[in-house]
Parts: structure tokens; sequence; C-alpha cells
């Protein structure tokens, strides 16, 4: 239309482009208007442009590369990062190290013979043909070979062969090796925990960190535990010498801190090298101490006495028949210090005598004994940060004959754990604490404890403790500075459903300082042998207390007790003090 | 009026356009900066962990215990070994230490009743030398 206006002639000009124009702009439109209208949004137009430009220039400037963060994140970490576990000093007992794993892409090889052959010279151990197999294939992915040194790695990059790379890995290493094995536990190739504290680590959120895609690098806050590593290395090295010495099945041992329900220490040998967790899968290696139930034997008797005294009913100056055996039903109960006569209270204790314990305790009746064991916890699984745990073995039907034979602590099995975690309670001034792997200070330990037993009965059993220690059972335990009281425990092990007289299990409770307890220190023997040393005794006064003394010795300046020689004995010291404070 | 304003505008375009330009460029070059501190904070973190996963394997107790029952005459440790220090007596006077100075020593023999401490041992020098 327009082209047939240009070519008329201009006499007619100004009328057909009247027409024109209302034919394509319509009559009554002012042009001027129309014009500034569209300059309007054209400028709108353009504004918005550099509106948008501006806008993701100040995304830019404000947003980090995300291209830059991409390209990291693609060489490293397959295997999730962990954090570091500290032991209460801060030294590291479990850490991450970044490994590099050599790969291939096979489809970018140009020549799989020469590349195997290089990287043969490189690395001598790989298997040549399995690599001359991966490499030929056509794949676009496979590992050559994971955790290799950095100096292997640096060789094998000058070599310079196409469709070779490395990725960096995070491997969890454990410097201390064997001695916190049962502790920390162990993690599986990819790093995610599966056992112990690793376990525990997982279980409270990183694994679903770790789902979720994050977590990969090492910016996680470390775990503190309440472990000693300097403490745990002497239990440890005591322990194995001490399996050694009475050829042990096993060894145990823990120390606790009554004050704050701390584990400091615990080594159940034989244990495993969590850098190589297959030995882990053998059943001897378990964890004594929190899988494994027990009879406790005669530590139990603290339990039973401290009832006794708690109730009232009972002093310290309160006498029991313990002349001859006591006979119930077909069961014979003999002690194996008989006195054969008339025991006090403490007599009881330090003679360790069966027939007494089980006076004390029917005294008591069943239902008290039953309900007194409940409150100190010795009735309920156990659980602490650990995921392994055991069920004591409760008798289903509770009677007379388990209360006598519970009061020496024969037919109750429970986890040693969770007997130091009962007898710290009866020394510590009465407060039930939940055991903590987790460093926990005195504070936090009190809002979380438990009154069991009243202060007066603790200050009696420190007392009957430290006598033990002095003429007792026990003697063998006092290392002279540190004011060692204690308990020994000799249980004969259950074989083919009856007691055998000649394997036993032994157990020392010893509590350091007597006169103002910080620590429980448990030693136990499963099956030692008689010894000459011994003069043919297997008993706990003749292994697991000697062994007990030692580690004392040895633990207690780390603990930072001080020795002190000149310290009265237990009748002054603890009973007079007492008194006094009433 | 319409052409000085425009040259104006033209000349504020160029030296925007140039200073653009040139903050585009430093923040790149600000910006490959933080990805390689970046990646060297990163690696520098790892060699730590490194060293402190060898530092524990250095350090750990049994290690220590067995090197040095292998090399050294030391032994355990006993409670009586323990003390307070206000508990501990006076030091002994300390003998005295033989002098390296062979004049001065001389000068000690010739003088038996010059107390030959530390202190004084450099006067009976410069006497030596006076003399």
């Amino acid at each position: 239309m327009n082209g047939r206006a240009n070519t008329a002639t201009p006499a007619a000009a100004s009328w057909r482009r009247r027409i024109v124009e209302s034919l394509l702009y319509g009559r009554s439109v002012d042009r001027a208007r129309k014009a500034q209208a569209r300059l309007g949004l054209a400028v709108l137009a353009f504004v918005l442009v550099y509106a948008i430009i501006a806008l993701r220039l100040v995304l830019y400037a404000v947003a980090a590369d995300t291209h830059s963060v991409r390209r990291g994140g693609s060489t490293d970490a397959v295997a999730t990062a962990r954090p570091d576990i500290i032991d209460r000093n801060g030294e590291i007992l479990a850490t991450d190290i970044k490994t590099p794993s050599l790969f291939a892409e096979p489809r970018r090889i140009i020549d799989p013979d020469e590349a195997t052959e290089l990287l043969a010279g490189v690395l001598p151990d790989l298997d040549s043909r399995e690599v001359r197999d991966r490499l030929g294939s056509k794949r676009g992915f496979a590992w050559l070979k994971r955790d290799i040194t950095p100096a292997q790695q640096q060789e094998v990059h000058h070599l310079g062969i196409p469709g070779i790379g490395f990725l960096a890995e995070n491997k969890r290493v454990y410097p201390n090796g064997n001695e916190l094995s049962h502790i920390i536990g162990h993690v599986n190739i990819d790093n995610q925990g599966i056992a112990g504290i690793e376990k525990w680590i997982d279980n409270r959120g990183l694994a679903d960190l770790h789902r979720a895609g994050f977590g990969v690098d090492r910016e996680q806050e470390p775990i503190r535990l309440g472990v000693d590593l300097r403490v745990q290395h002497a239990l440890h090295d005591e322990l194995v010498a001490a399996r050694d010495k009475f050829k042990a099945d096993a060894a145990a041992g823990i120390v606790f801190d009554v004050r704050t329900g701390e584990i400091v220490s615990m080594v159940s040998v034989p244990d495993y090298n969590p850098n190589n967790p297959r030995e882990a899968l053998e059943p001897s290696r378990i964890n004594r101490l929190t899988t494994g139930v027990y009879e406790m034997g005669s530590t139990f008797k603290a339990l039973t006495i401290a009832m006794a005294l708690d109730s009232g009913k009972v002093t310290l100056n309160s006498s029991f028949d313990a002349r001859g055996s006591l006979r119930y039903g077909h069961f014979n109960i003999s002690d194996y210090h008989a006195q054969n006569r008339v025991l006090t209270v403490p007599e009881i204790f330090t003679y360790s005598s069966n027939v007494g314990a089980a006076k004390i305790a029917l005294a008591q009746g069943v239902e008290n004994h039953k309900a007194f064991l409940s409150k100190v916890g010795q009735l309920d699984r156990l659980r602490t940060e650990l995921p392994e745990s055991a069920e004591p073995i409760v008798p289903k039907h509770w009677g007379e004959l388990n209360t006598v034979t519970i009061a020496f602590g024969h037919g109750l099995s429970v986890a040693p754990l969770q007997s130091v975690m009962g007898v710290a309670a009866i020394v510590n001034g009465g407060y039930l604490i939940p055991p903590t792997f987790l460093k926990r200070s005195q504070a936090e330990a009190r809002a979380i404890a438990k009154r069991v037993v009243k202060p007066e009965t603790s200050t009696a059993m420190r007392y009957l403790m430290r006598l033990n220690a002095e003429k007792g059972t026990a003697t063998k335990a006092d290392v002279k500075g540190f004011y060692v009281g204690g308990k020994t425990g000799t249980a004969e092990k259950v074989i083919n459903g009856r007691y055998s007289k000649n394997r036993l299990m032994t157990d020392f409770m010893a509590v350091l300082p007597a006169d103002d307890p910080r620590f429980l220190v448990l030693i136990m023997l499963d099956e030692p042998k008689p010894i000459p040393e011994t003069h043919g005794f297997a008993t706990s006064g003749w292994n697991a207390a000697p062994v007990a003394a030692k580690v004392i010795s040895r633990i207690a300046p780390l603990l930072g007790l001080e020795p002190r020689f000149d310290l009265p004995t237990a009748d002054h010291l603890i009973l007079a003090s007492a008194k006094e404070a009433r | 009026m319409m052409r000085f304003v425009h040259v104006i505008v033209v000349a504020a375009l160029v030296v925007a356009a140039v200073d653009v330009y040139k903050i585009k460029f430093e923040s790149t070059v600000r910006a490959e900066q933080v990805a390689r501190l970046a990646a060297e904070i990163k690696r520098e973190r790892e060699a730590i962990a490194a060293l402190r996963a060898e530092w524990a394997l250095l350090d750990n107790p049994a290690r220590i215990q067995a090197l040095v029952q292998r090399h050294l005459a030391l032994k355990m440790m006993d409670p009586t070994q323990i003390e307070h220090l206000d508990r501990l007596p006076e030091r002994p006077p300390m003998p005295p230490a033989p002098s390296s100075d062979g004049i001065a020593a001389i000068i000690d023999t010739l003088e038996p009743d010059f107390p030959t401490g530390a202190a004084a041992a450099p006067a009976s020098t410069t006497a030596g030398v006076m003399r």
C-alpha cells in the first residue's frame, strides 16, 4: 500500500497522504503524542535492560563464584570427612588424613600396554594383569589403587600418562592403635562409623549430613572424650602384662571419675587394632565391660552392706552369726575365709563372709533388696554413648535363695561398667551418676545425679573399703601414699550349668583416695591361673588386687593425685572426721 | 549547547566504560587470588592434619615406652619420689666449677683464700693481667 502511495503524482500527494495516514493510524490520532509515547516505551525498555544488567553485576559481586566451588569439589572426598576425636587433654585419638587414590579413565587411555608398564614401574605391588584389563576396558572410570603415598602420587604424575588421575579421599587413622579400640570403635572403607564412639557420632546426625551432601570438609568441631590417653596407656600396658602373667583368658579395667561419671579409661584385652577392623570380628575380642555380663562376686557385698547401713536397721557395730555354713534348700553356702564365729559388719566385709552377707540381705527382705539394687541401677540395661550394651541377667522369680546368692554377687549378672556405677554411687557421697565417655564437668554431673544413699552410709562404706585394704582381703592393693580402699571379688564361672571351682572370674574394685574419693578403679581377670608367685591361689586378692596396685601407682600421679604418707588409719581419719561433722 | 552536552555525555560514557572494565578486570584477578588462597589454605590444613596425625603416632605413649625400655635405664616412677616443692630441703651449696681459664687457675692456687665464685672470677683475671 505504501509503495503505491509513493509512486503517485506530487499534486495528489497531500490528499493521498491524508488518506493513507487515516488508513494507517486512524482519523483522530495525534501523531506527535504517539511518537512521545513510543519514545517513552523505548526508554523504559532500555532502563529495564540496564537494570537487569546492574542487578546481575551486583549478584555476581555478592554471591561467591559458584563455578570454582563446583570445580574444586569434583576432585575430592569420595569418603566422607569425620570430626577428629580427642582425649580430655586434646591429644588426637582419631583423625582424618587425605590420601590420594589413583584412578583411570580407560576410554581416554591411548596405549593401555605402555600405561600398565609405566605404572608397574612406580607401583610394584600393582597386579599388572588386572591393571591391563581395567585400562583396556571401555569404561569411563576405574579405580587402579586406593590410598597411595604422596611420593607415589608425584612419581605417577611425572609419568604423564593421559587418562590417569588422582582423587583425594579421607582416610580415618587411629594413631594409638589397639589401646582405645573398644572406646573409639572403627569405621568402614567409606568412613562411616560402625562401632564405638564412631558409630555414636554417625547416629547423632553426621550420617544424615553426609546423605544430604554436606560434611565433606574438615571444618567440624572435634569430639572431646573424657578419656585420658596416658591413663589409658598405663591401664592397657598393665592389663596386657597381667593377662600374660596370670595366663588369663581376658583382662579388663575401668578408671571412673566418681564425681563426674566420666570414664577416664576403659580397657578390655584382647582388643583389636581399629586401623585393621577385621580383627574386631573375632568373638574373643569383645568389650567385656559393656557388652559382657558377669556375676561380680564379692564386690557386690559392698552394695549389700550399703543397703543394710542405709536402711538404718544395721550399724557398723551390728553383728551377724557366721558360724558354720548356711544351708538353703540343697544349696550350701560357705565362707572362703571361714571364721566360724559371730562377725561384726566390718568383719563380714574384710573377711568377705558369704554367710554374713547373705544374712544381712535376708534381714532386709527380698523386696527391699530388689528395690535397692534397682535404685543403684543394677537391674536395668545401662546405656552409654557406645552403641553396644548388654542387659543384666536378672532372675525371673526372685526368691529368698536369689537374695542370698545375690548378696555375695552370684545369681545376678551385670555389665562390669554397671557395677562400677553402683559402687561409685555408694562411695561418692550417695550420688548415682550415669557414666559417660564424653567430657563432663562436676556441675553437669550434679544436675543429672540421683541421690541413692545417705552421705553417712557413703562415709561408712568408704571406711569399710579402706579398712579392707589395711587389714582385709585387699592388703595387696594398698599403694602407699594414695590411701586406697577396695573390695575383692571372686566369682566361680558357670560351666555347663554348674559353678566351677577352678575357673574363676576375679575382680577388684578400688577407691582412691578412700577419705575423699576421686576415682574408682575396676580390674577384672577372666580365668586367671594360679602361679608359683601366688602360692597356688587364683582368687582376686592374689591377682586382681596386686594388678590394681600397679595400675594405681602408675595412674594416680597422672590423675593429679598427690601422695600423702602421714595419714592415720581408717578408724581415725574417716570415722572420726565423720563424727566431728555430725 | 546541545553539542556541548553531547560531548560531555560521550566523554562520561567512555570514562565509565573504561572504569567498569578496570573494575571487572581487577575483580577477576582478585577472584582468582581468592580461589588460589582458598586452595592453598585447604592444602595447608590437610598438611597440618597429616602432620598432627603423624605427631600423634610418634607421640603415642606405647611407642615412647618401648623406646625408653630399649634405650634408657629409666624405671617406673614410685609414689615416694613425688614431693611438694616447699617441702624440699634447701639446695646444698654447689662446689665451685673448675675454671677453664688457665691463668685464673694459677691465681687461685696462689691465693687459696680468695673465693672463686662465678662473680669473683672476672675480678681475679683482671688482677692477673694487671700484675
